[in-house]
């Protein structure tokens, strides 16, 4: 059935194969806004978030013989626009902050979930957060991915990606607390 | 999942606020997909270049189909084994024979290089027939010439060993009538 989820936009995905601009502008339109904000959510500001989005437009239109609707395009693009976010952060953050360093301001006690309907509040204390605790509070609850994935794209084991994000969630509720 | 996620992910559009700027990201993304272009294409696989290899590899071909037949053909220049054995006999004889010649005391410079030089055109024409005899292998037209060939040679060098004689003969009867 070609009602699949996975082939949306198929006819315009297959003319820019074929290398139509105009394909690919309507291709963009669709997607530019919410690769912009997975760019925001990871590089924080305006600038890198573009030259990531730009890059990754550009690697997906170059590469996209490569594209074979195992996902949807825009999962597709989603996951270009993310690897390129971490390696930029990677190459970007000088000392890497250990995750670890952070273990001893953490309590065992669940923080309350008082002011954590405020969109807004928790936005802010993603902000807030460490570089890493930022990345991993991103992927797992805001683009949705599962611990297998996170685990792919940050190249580590699932178990440390369920006790990190862990430990980034209760950062994030501190936080937030404390707003 | 507890609350706090579900509320989060039910609620992630709402993390979607940015607008991006589009004509201008749309304006270098443009820019890098026609620069980048012809260098990304890969050479083979360029209509031009793919013309110009397939010329390469056919030149490449046939120069190695055509050094390949030439080089079976130097192998295979004796027909049999018989011809290479006749070639080789008179080969021996012939420059046996030329030796004596250069060798022999009684002969003058002039008349050595004078049969020398003759020897030199039926080399060369013998070299003509085996190139001759490369490209038409069985052509027995060609061998005859060959045999013909060395059988002047040979012939040549008898006749003039002959003379030689024949005066040594003349010096020594003349001897004897003194």
């Amino acid at each position: 059935m070609e009602t699949d989820i996975r082939f949306t936009h198929k006819s315009i995905v297959e003319q820019c194969k074929a290398g139509n601009t105009s394909s690919q502008y309507e291709l963009y339109s669709y997607y530019v806004d919410a690769m912009y904000n997975v760019g925001m959510r990871f590089l924080g500001n305006t600038e890198d978030a573009e030259d990531i989005v730009q890059d990754s437009f550009v690697d997906a239109f170059k590469n996209l013989e490569n594209f074979k609707y195992e996902s949807t395009f825009g999962a597709w693009l989603k996951r270009i626009v993310i690897n390129k976010s971490i390696n930029h952060l990677k190459a970007k953050r000088v000392p890497v902050i250990p995750m670890d360093a952070h273990e001893l301001c953490l309590t065992d006690e669940e923080p309350s979930e008082a002011d954590t309907t405020d969109i807004g509040k928790v936005k802010k204390g993603i902000d807030l957060l460490p570089d890493g605790y930022r990345e991993i509070i991103n992927l797992y609850l805001i683009e949705g991915y599962d611990h297998v994935e996170i685990g792919e794209i940050l190249g580590i084991s699932t178990s440390t990606s369920k006790s990190q994000y862990h430990r980034a969630k209760k950062k994030l509720l501190d936080i937030i607390n404390e707003l | 999942m507890d609350n706090f996620e579900k509320h989060i992910r039910s609620n992630a559009g709402q993390f979607n606020g940015h607008k991006a700027d589009r004509a201008k990201i749309w304006a270098k993304i443009a820019a890098d997909l026609n620069r980048e272009e012809p260098k990304v294409i890969p050479l083979w696989r360029r209509p031009i270049f793919r013309i110009a290899a397939s010329v390469l590899l056919l030149v490449g071909v046939t120069a190695f189909l055509g050094s390949t037949w030439i080089g079976m053909g130097e192998n295979t220049q004796y027909v049999s084994e018989e011809l290479m054995e006749i070639d080789m006999y008179y080969k021996d004889l012939v420059s046996y024979q030329v030796q004596l010649v250069e060798k022999n005391p009684s002969l003058s410079k002039e008349d050595k290089t004078e049969f020398l030089s003759f020897m030199d055109e039926l080399d060369a024409e013998y070299d003509v027939l085996k190139q001759e005899m490369q490209k038409n292998l069985d052509n027995e037209r060609v061998l005859e010439a060959i045999v013909g060939n060395y059988k002047k040679r040979i012939e040549l060098i008898e006749n003039l060993l002959r003379q030689l004689n024949d005066s040594k003969k003349l010096e020594d009867d003349y001897e004897y009538t003194l």
